[in-house]
């Protein structure tokens, strides 16, 4: 078993993770969109990026970035890559 | 005052990592002010020059993803002081490196004694952004020292 099979979260913890990489104290849902927070800006994108790459393995790229909109996105390609618990 | 902190590069594994120096004149204008009576390097500066030494060790891999830019300070620990007239030695190593960004950490050493340790998050602007005749004679001395 690798690292990044051994990494996976539950729903809830996935919407914590990324609240704390976006400094987000408020509730977060799947549906907050990107533009209701303010750290998701260029910086938040790399950040983003980058805890996605270490923590999960996964390297995403700016187009892939570019076109999530809101959270729930980032849950989905969590999702799709196996590391959401079901 | 210019803004270059690294004098020389001592050692250097193209985007992978770099082991640079700074000496620090007890002359600079800053310890007038930081501080009185206990003349210190700025943390800020000593980061900085992690940073410097970072962005050359990525500038001297062939890559085309532009120059690379400090974006985050991702964590800055400050263990010790360096004073007036010491010489720092300057260590980064590549942690990841992908197109949109890379992630090193370093640590800066006094004699032989851990001061500072960074993990520095770089972000790439096009070379174009940049003036024509930029260049980084750092860099360059030490490139043509290796080839020499």
């Amino acid at each position: 078993m690798d690292k990044s099979e051994r990494k996976t979260m539950s729903r809830a913890e996935a919407l914590a993770w990324v609240a704390e990489i976006f400094q987000e104290s408020a509730e977060m849902t799947p549906e907050t969109p990107r533009e209701n927070i303010a750290m998701w800006d260029s910086l938040g994108v790399l950040t983003l990026m980058a805890e996605l790459d270490e923590k999960f393995d996964l390297v995403v790229s700016d187009q892939d970035m570019r076109a999530m909109t809101k959270v729930g996105d980032i849950l989905s390609l969590l999702e799709k890559n196996g590391k959401l618990n079901s | 005052m210019r803004f270059i902190l690294v004098d020389e590069i001592i050692e250097l594994v193209p985007g992978q990592r770099i082991k640079a120096l700074k000496h620090i004149s007890p002359l600079e204008d800053f310890f007038g002010d930081h501080f009185p009576g206990f003349p210190v390097v700025p943390g800020v500066l000593l980061t900085e020059m992690i940073a410097q030494a970072s962005g050359k060790c990525l500038e001297s891999e062939d890559r085309a993803r532009g120059k690379p830019m400090l974006a985050r300070i991702v964590e800055a620990s400050f263990r010790d002081w360096m004073r007036p007239g010491e010489t720092a030695v300057i260590f980064s190593e590549v942690k990841k490196s992908r197109p949109a960004f890379a992630t090193l950490a370093g640590h800066i050493e006094i004699g032989s004694k851990k001061i500072c340790t960074a993990e520095l998050m770089f972000s790439f602007v096009p070379h174009e952004n940049f003036a024509a005749d930029l260049r980084d004679e750092v860099l360059e001395k030490f490139l043509a020292r290796s080839r020499a």
